[in-house]
């Protein structure tokens, strides 16, 4: 995947490295926390990894719990199998990476930091390791954190397993080496985390925005994109497109937009739909492109989600059933097999969607597939099972002919994704 | 650290942290240090929740789970164990918070001052029954075995049978007296609905359940007539409550009603009609099925045993009515007079005379009398049940000179079709497919034949069987002298109308009595047996009786009958089964059938024709059974919550089937795939089942962080998941310590302390050394040190054996030469010098 040049207008400050290297971890370090966070709540800057808490107050929480210890763990575990926005930026800033966990470990007063990375990015890995291993020479990290007699260590953690990893409880038991599992949150871990210590978990593209809100203010990276979620998300723009790519996106960017900046679609093909959010994701039809807004809000309210960042586009070459029960049993079948639901109740999702594509579905089948999901998502345990019955809830939802007559019949029945 | 837990009353009033502040820093850390883990200070800042409309009172750090616990409110959880944090893999504990979008886990959520908390809404428990059916969709195990299932009163027939092969046979009748109190009645009478059903009949033949359990009621009452030993006692019985139960009728109904309220402690008197107890089975089933004396008499004494009394001659409607009952100061009525109206045959001529009722000519031989005439005539005998075989068979003994029994649709569907092929054998006539039209009769209205049509058979009627439907043109006559009429029976009901204002009639002419609560329109009055359900067979009369019996009993105790209708209805529908017959190295072993005196004999006689097991028949046939029965199955989590939620209901789904509904606990609304894993039992205590595992995780949990061997854990992802050893290696090669806490954690059957062995072992005495070994092996502690470190064993049957004891008994061994108690020299040159006693010695199989 290459990174596209974004139009004209598009705020971009992901892939820009700092012009003055740990200036703002110096800055960070010298105003203290409370100024740290402060800043970065009035930025507005949310997670990036799907949960959209704002980060200064999960630091502020954090770094307010009482601990002996404390941690900062940047996670580039990137969960979606065919997503690697978090590899390009990792191997093209990891500066402002390494820089943004840095100043996350100052601010909670962690002295022990990790960069958790899939271990095939073996290129990434490296070149975060240059930085961490160049800055311990300038006397910037490792023992003497800025000249000063505290320790600030940062290790880059290569983690392989299963997607479950980009989960963050499940992160942080992978990093201790434990069962990969999701824990019920509350508490989350930012009082419980690593080795049950207040762990600041954010996601490696949140991190890179830190050291440019430092750098060149809150209020100037309040206003890029939607004001209610400001700031940019790295999108990959793939399937009937003329250039698929990475794209830095403002948030609130309405998906034609997005489309337009990827070349618009591949010759002779119209875009049907794009599947938004990865595996776990939704499908959003083109007659939505236009008032769609790239946000997490915009595209919570049309069943979709921004998760991994990824836009497919499809054209009418794709059957909706067939590909969303094709994800589902994706899902199904990497659930790491905790919860009776998702255990279960993913893989029976997965299996009501096969009916459908078999032309073998019962005239109750609709209903029960609207009922499975809604039971498994209110009783999910984390966001895996929460989304897996998205991809079926918005093909149903938007496609219902493709499902066949007594689907199309009951879709005049409104119909309700997870929001 | 006292004054953390009695702080003084100025520090308690505002607090909002666990911790008082103590005065000096230092001194707080070193107790916060011992003090706060691993568990919280016993005083925390209590607060008031809501849950379910009460007020409770909640520690600070307690989990809404914990709450609820505490105050006695059921909140269902298959994956928490009280030792462990709220793991939240079951999600059955959701709860719903007010405010709060997403159902609440209460195993984990910290309940908070001033929550509302409702543990039962719809929606809560919509999502309990859908996670219980994706939990069954996947749960390739079943509850009770067939057989138990198929049985009327649900016998635990695999115990029984387990029992008799281990040569247990009172405790094999005391097994099955907890369902039935007649053992040895059923095991003679019982059409055994059970052997229809049973798995052993897909390896070979069924096994006989019937003839098995009449052995061992037949040892009982052996006992009983020659050591006057009583009968055992299901269960432990109650202390006298105090009340009085009348109940009429002394039959099967009557008579296990009588039997169990006098188990409960309750005072019982049955009042019967005829000069002895028994109802049917005296006066209906003839001698040489059900021998009166022996058997029948002997089984109601174990009603008498537990002081029950027989008032015999008294019927109700003729000599008292329910009301004077009540004025008599009995608290509870139970009516179980049963069925003796035969139905009519509604065709011309039923008047005749010679056209006689099959259930008087019955009573009439019971009485030891033979009918007027009978002898040499021409007997016809209309109806296809055990009746109208009773009238035929007892015909044939009587001496009639032709007996033809016609039936009106097939011989499958006839109720009585494992007796006919006896029946014939004692030289009468069965013509099937013919119903009766008119009776032919002579000038002086006397029987001289009986004019049939031919059925031929129409579409199945709701009970299965193909309805007969007259084809004109084929009507034949049979010239007989005698018509006896079986073709079933209704109750008598005109007691009900003078002194029992309330009981209501149904339409068909039974008494009106709830399938439940066995209550009738008038308080106090119970209503069971064939005159709540028309004629059926012993077996459902008794477990009829038995279900009255414990409506009674809840009566009595002021208990509301209503909720106990909600949870029965729940319980009693069972789920159906597949037949899945495991994999099983069985050897082929046919069914012992019983003997049978050849027909020539047994036709002029009223003795009892079939031949008993011996022991060693009855423990060989025993032991063919496969124990197809769940171990966990009186202390499963999983059924209990599938009955409360109704999540085995086949009901719920009619479009399964052809209507029919679900067929096992697999089917559900998300029946799919499923995972059928191999039963490990290849460990000395714990036997795993894998097929019947939820993957709660309690196992992993408990063995990781309470014992620290760590033998179990979530294996494989996504759906085929399975809580099991690394590489599903055998418990023997894990770190397992045998500690049995996974089995204990364990909520349904898939981690089980492993079944007994049928096998048994004998300790040598004459051969310990007294090593000690095994005292230091043995698990569950049976052998010990005793005095003077002499060991001391246990035996299930006999509790203790001293070994003190017995050194006193003459004996010689080589340990006793080692200790010097016997005179090496002389004993070697006399009669008790054994070599092959000598230590060491190869076992006997090993020694050529």
């Amino acid at each position: 995947m290459k990174r596209l040049n974004a139009p004209k207008g598009w705020s971009q400050l992901l892939f820009v490295a700092p012009s003055e290297p740990w200036a703002a971890l110096r800055a960070a370090a010298a105003a203290g926390a409370a100024s740290t966070t402060a800043t970065l709540i009035a930025s507005g800057l949310r997670g990036r990894g799907g949960g959209g808490f704002l980060t200064g107050a999960k630091w502020q929480a954090a770094a307010a719990e009482p601990a002996s210890q404390y941690y900062a763990v940047a996670n580039g575990y990137e969960s979606d199998p065919a997503v690697f926005t978090n590899r390009l930026l990792m191997e093209e800033n990891p500066q402002a990476i390494v820089e943004g966990l840095a100043i996350a470990a100052v601010t909670v007063g962690a002295r022990e930091a990790f960069i958790a990375v899939r271990a095939e990015y073996t290129e990434a890995i490296k070149r975060l390791e240059a930085v961490i291993a160049s800055a311990e020479r300038e006397g910037i990290l490792g023992a003497t954190l800025l000249g000063t007699g505290r320790e600030l260590i940062i290790t880059v953690r290569p983690l392989q397993g299963s997607s479950m990893i980009g989960e963050e409880t499940v992160l942080m038991k992978a990093l201790a080496g434990k069962r990969g599992q999701p824990e019920q949150t509350p508490p989350y871990p930012s009082s419980v985390g690593y080795l049950g210590k207040p762990t600041a978990v954010n996601n490696v593209a949140t991190l890179a925005a830190v050291s440019w809100i430092l750098n060149n203010g809150a209020a100037a990276f309040a206003q890029i994109g939607d004001t209610a979620q400001p700031g940019t998300v790295l999108v990959q723009i793939s399937g009937s497109v003329t250039n698929p790519g990475v794209l830095e996106v403002p948030t609130g960017t309405p998906l034609s937009e997005v489309i337009a900046a990827a070349g618009g679609t591949a010759s002779g093909a119209t875009i049907k739909a794009l599947l938004a959010g990865g595996p776990t994701g939704g499908f959003i039809p083109a007659n939505l492109f236009g008032s769609t807004p790239y946000s997490g809000a915009g595209l919570q309210n049309v069943g979709a989600h921004i998760g991994s960042g990824a836009l497919l586009a499809l054209d009418k070459t794709v059957a909706i059933p067939e590909l969303a029960t094709m994800l589902t049993r994706w899902c199904a079948d990497e659930a790491c097999g905790k919860t009776i639901p998702c255990r279960i109740g993913t893989r029976r999702l997965a299996e009501i969607g096969q009916r459908f594509v078999d032309g073998l579905a019962g005239p109750d089948d609709a209903e029960r597939l609207q009922k499975l999901a809604a039971d498994v998502t209110d009783s999910a345990l984390c966001a895996h099972e929460a989304l897996a019955p998205s991809p079926l809830l918005t093909g149903v939802r938007y496609f219902a002919p493709e499902f066949g007559p007594a689907v199309a019949a009951s879709s005049a029945t409104p119909t309700s994704g997870r929001s | 650290m006292a004054d953390l837990i009695d702080r003084p009353a100025s520090a308690v009033t505002p607090v909002s942290h666990a911790i008082t502040p103590a005065p000096s820093a230092e001194v707080a850390v070193d107790k916060l240090l011992t003090t706060r883990s691993p568990q919280r200070p016993q005083r925390t800042p209590t607060f008031y929740v809501e849950i379910d409309g009460q007020k409770l009172e909640a520690f600070e750090g307690q989990t809404i789970l914990e709450v609820c616990r505490a105050n006695g409110i059921e909140v269902p959880t298959l994956c928490y164990d009280p030792k462990l944090p709220g793991f939240g893999a079951c999600r059955m504990c959701v709860v719903d918070v007010e405010g709060c979008d997403q159902p609440s886990i209460s195993c984990s959520a910290k309940a908070e001052p001033a929550q509302a908390v409702s543990t039962q809404t719809d929606r809560i428990r919509e999502i309990r029954r859908t996670n219980l059916e994706l939990i069954f969709s996947d749960h390739n195990a079943y509850c009770l075995p067939p057989c138990q299932n198929k049985c009327p009163s649900h016998i635990d027939i695999p115990g029984f049978l387990k029992a008799n092969a281990e040569s247990q046979f009172r405790e094999s009748a005391r097994i099955f007296k907890r369902t039935i109190p007649f053992p040895s009645i059923l095991g003679r009478v019982c059409p055994a609905p059970c052997e229809d059903h049973c798995r052993r009949d897909e390896v070979d033949e069924a096994i006989a359940i019937r003839d098995s359990h009449r052995y061992a009621g037949d040892q009982v009452l052996k006992a009983m007539w020659d050591e006057d030993l009583d009968p055992p006692v299901p269960f432990e019985l109650q202390p006298k409550s105090g009340k009085r139960v009348a109940v009429i009728g002394s039959g099967p109904a009557g008579a296990s009603a009588a039997y169990y309220l006098l188990v409960a402690g309750h005072d019982v008197t049955v009042f019967e009609k005829d000069p002895e107890p028994g109802g049917m089975l005296r006066y209906g089933i003839p001698q040489y099925r059900l021998p009166k004396i022996e058997v029948l008499d002997g089984e109601y004494q174990s009603i008498t045993r537990l002081g029950g009394r027989f008032e015999c001659g008294k019927m109700l409607g003729r000599d008292f009515t329910v009301a004077d009952l009540k004025a008599q100061g009995y608290d509870g009525v139970v009516v179980a007079i049963g069925c003796y109206d035969t139905n009519d045959l509604g065709i011309p001529g039923e008047d005749a005379d010679g056209v006689i009722d099959g259930l008087d000519y019955l009573h009439t031989a019971a009485l030891g009398l033979t009918y007027p005439d009978h002898e040499g005539s021409r007997v016809v005998v209309v109806g296809g049940g055990y009746t109208s075989m009773d009238c035929a068979r007892t015909s044939v003994r009587q001496g009639a000179k032709e007996v033809t029994l016609v039936y009106r649709r097939d011989m499958k569907d006839m109720p009585a079709a494992d007796e006919v092929h006896e029946m014939i054998e004692e030289g009468a006539r069965a013509i099937f497919q013919a119903g009766p039209t008119r009776v032919v009769t002579d000038a002086k209205n006397k029987v001289i034949g009986l004019e049939f049509i031919r059925m031929q058979l129409g579409a199945p009627d709701a009970s299965g069987r193909r309805r007969p439907e007259p084809a004109p043109g084929t009507e034949f006559i049979i010239e007989c002298d005698r018509i006896l009429k079986a073709i079933g029976q209704g109750p008598d009901m005109t007691w009900a109308s003078v002194g029992a204002e309330g009981v209501a009639t149904t339409k068909s002419g039974r008494m009106k009595a709830d399938a439940v609560t066995f209550q009738s329109g008038r308080d106090g009055v119970f209503g069971c047996g064939d005159l709540r359900n028309g004629a059926t067979t012993v077996v459902a009369s008794i477990a009829d009786g038995r279900r009255c019996a414990y409506a009674v009993d809840a009566y009595l105790k002021g208990l509301d009958l209503s909720e106990i209708r909600n949870r029965q209805t729940l319980a009693e529908p069972q789920p159906e089964f597949l037949s899945i017959v495991p994999f099983t190295a069985e050897v082929k072993e046919p069914r012992l059938r019983l003997k049978a005196l050849p027909a020539a004999e047994r036709k002029n006689d009223y003795i009892q024709y079939e031949i008993p097991y011996t022991k060693p028949e009855v423990m060989a046939e025993s032991t063919r059974c496969l124990q197809c029965t769940c171990e966990a199955i009186g202390f499963c989590d999983l059924r209990r919550l599938g009955i409360e939620y109704g999540t085995t209901l086949k009901t719920l789904e009619k479009e399964h089937h052809g209507g029919a509904g679900f067929r096992s606990i697999t089917e559900n609304r998300w029946t799919g795939a499923n995972h059928d894993y191999l039963r490990d039992d290849s460990h000395a205590f714990v036997l795993r089942e894998p097929s019947r595992c939820i993957d709660c995780g309690r196992c992993a949990n408990v063995c990781a962080e309470v014992v620290g061997a760590a033998c179990y854990d979530f294996m494989r992802t996504g759906f085929d998941t399975l809580v099991t050893t690394p590489l599903d290696m055998s418990l023997n090669e894990s770190p397992c310590v045998s500690c049995g806490r996974c089995a204990e954690t364990c909520p349904t059957g898939a981690l089980m302390p492993k079944p007994r062995i049928l096998t048994k072992y004998e300790v040598d005495e004459s051969r310990c050394i007294l090593c000690g070994i095994c005292v230091d092996a043995c698990p569950y502690d049976a052998l010990r040190s005793g005095f003077d470190f002499e060991l001391a064993h246990t035996d299930r049957s006999e509790p203790m054996i001293d070994l003190i004891a017995l050194s006193k008994l003459e004996r010689t061994s080589e340990a006793t030469f080692i200790r010097g108690e016997a005179n090496w020299e002389n004993t070697v040159a006399g009669r008790r010098y054994d070599p092959a006693r000598q230590l060491p010695v190869l076992p006997q199989s090993l020694r050529k």
